[in-house]
């Protein structure tokens, strides 16, 4: 079995290897000049050096705040509406219309009127990670506390616990996986946005370092904070997945 | 558990969009601050932009690189995302290399992709399709993963090749969690569309919307903004009645299908 796995390990490496060394190969046959691509150790090496420098994780810090800000406001109003939603006949009709309407709407283009409206600092964009993150976290609260077993919450009301109780006892607990299945979508959008947010207007962040580094045609600059934001998704990512497997340690697998 | 109320179907969303208009018209008259134009102002742009040959250029500048995007990305993510479903080689040859560049965001790429491509349709095409393919090989792989063994087996046992099988069997059964993919794509698509344009200002809605943005122009700013959210909106309700069409039979797959960037 672990052969096994380590073998199907080494498949996987065979493309990511493939194209680094295509990557290096197209640099040292010279077919590309190091202003348009540099060479793969160029960028490695200048990502170390980022990593150890204040200013760099000073950026990266702010994008962190940004992103972090965001999604918490996300899973609050998400988890809240969506449970609220599930549990309310009313709230349902009129939550339901809403997100019919906002949630195939491209977040992105929403962002102009919201630097207009909150300005060109921090408020802005954690806004539109917010608005990007909520709606999957909305759909999938709804989604696992609709599909909650009634029989549960009714024998919970039974034993005489207040509704309230009951919501937080039984239909949230309930609804956990899926809750936690949106966050991490949620999560990984914000990571996204925050970076592209930040590309549009900002005068600090990493999506803002990109843009510098392309207006001064530091090629290997570029790179470096494209691969430090996709480093901090799997981070975050895997983060998430392990806090998820503790808090889900009762249930069995699932989406 | 569903509302009652949507006898209608077009209906509620309706009432949704009046709502949200008369929210947006109230704000503005309690805040009147410039960067928030009443909703009627906005509005009034509408038919405006809508009728001059420029706007309307760059509108369908957009809709085709999606278009082409999407296309390229259905033709090719979606075989190699069956394969990968089929095959364990294939899955391990490939599932890390996808799981590493997840997480890069694809409009981010943009200004790399301009250094070699130019400002023109080439590099935002490649950066449309890039973003489409990713959820596209995702849900194609979770789709034919699940197919049902047995009928692979029938099948095979009545001498059907393994390729015949692939488009015959795996690709219809799949074809629910595809679509699954194609509409987390489609946001994306969108998503992707709109930065990439904002990032190489030559045409396109984003282009607009940043344009006036720039310039002031915050009636044009929300009258972009609701035009583009317009045909986020009505890709989405085609693109669903698309999909209870082609696959009428299958259970609708509730999945939280709207998507990374």
């Amino acid at each position: 079995m672990t052969a096994h796995r380590t073998g199907e390990l080494l498949v996987g490496l065979v493309p990511i290897v493939l194209l680094l060394a295509l990557w290096q190969g197209i640099t040292a046959a010279g077919m590309a000049p190091p202003s348009l691509l540099p060479a793969p150790m160029a960028v490695f090496l200048r990502l170390a050096e980022q990593l150890g420098n204040p200013t760099f994780l000073q950026h990266a810090g702010t994008t962190l705040l940004r992103l972090f800000a965001g999604f918490a406001i996300a899973v609050v109003v998400g988890v809240a509406v969506g449970v609220a939603a599930a549990g309310h006949r009313t709230i349902e009709a009129l939550v339901r219309p809403v997100v019919r309407v906002l949630a195939p709407v491209p977040k992105i283009a929403l962002y102009p009127a919201l630097i207009l409206i909150l300005g060109f600092e921090h408020a802005s964009k954690i806004a539109l990670v917010a608005a990007d993150a909520v709606f999957p976290i909305l759909l999938a609260t709804y989604q696992g506390a609709s599909a909650v077993e009634p029989k549960l919450v009714w024998s919970a009301r039974a034993a005489g616990t207040s509704a309230r109780k009951a919501l937080f006892t039984v239909v949230l607990p309930a609804a956990l996986p899926s809750v936690l299945t949106g966050c991490r979508i949620g999560l990984v959008i914000s990571c996204i946005v925050v970076f592209l947010a930040e590309m549009i207007s900002s005068t600090n962040g990493l999506g803002h370092l990109l843009v510098y580094a392309a207006r001064s045609f530091h090629t290997v600059d570029m790179f470096v904070p494209l691969i430090a934001i996709s480093m901090l998704g799997l981070l975050l990512n895997a983060g998430f997945n392990a806090l998820r497997a503790r808090l889900l340690a009762g249930f069995s697998e699932e989406g | 558990m569903r509302a009652r109320i949507t006898s209608l179907p077009g209906l509620p969303p309706l009432i949704a969009c009046g709502a949200l208009l008369a929210l947006w018209e109230a704000a503005a008259r309690i805040f009147a601050i410039d960067g928030l134009p009443p909703a009627h102002e906005a509005l009034r742009q509408l038919p405006a932009i809508l009728g001059d040959r420029e706007a309307l250029i760059n509108i369908l500048d957009s809709v085709r690189r999606m278009a082409i995007g999407c296309a390229l990305a259905l033709a090719v993510a979606v075989p190699i995302g069956l394969l990968m479903g089929r095959s364990r080689l294939v899955a391990a040859f490939f599932n890390p290399l996808l799981m590493t560049i997840y997480p890069v965001p694809k409009a981010a790429l943009m200004p790399i992709v301009m250094l070699w491509l130019g400002i023109g349709d080439a590099s935002k095409t490649l950066v449309i399709f890039l973003g489409v393919s990713l959820p596209l090989i995702y849900h194609s792989y979770q789709g034919a993963r699940a197919v049902e063994e047995k009928m692979l087996w029938s099948a095979a046992a009545m001498g059907m090749s393994a390729r015949r099988r692939l488009i015959r069997i795996v690709l219809p059964a799949s074809l629910p969690q595809i679509f699954v993919g194609v509409r987390t794509g489609l946001v994306l698509a969108l998503i992707t569309m709109v930065t990439s344009e904002m990032i190489a200002r030559q045409s396109g809605v984003g282009n607009i919307l940043f344009n006036s943005l720039d310039m002031a122009l915050y009636d044009t700013v929300y009258a972009m903004i609701v035009i583009i959210g317009l045909l986020g909106f009505v890709l989405d309700v085609a693109f669903e009645r698309l999909r209870s069409w082609l696959v009428a039979w299958a259970e609708p797959v509730h999945q939280i299908a709207v998507g990374t960037t």
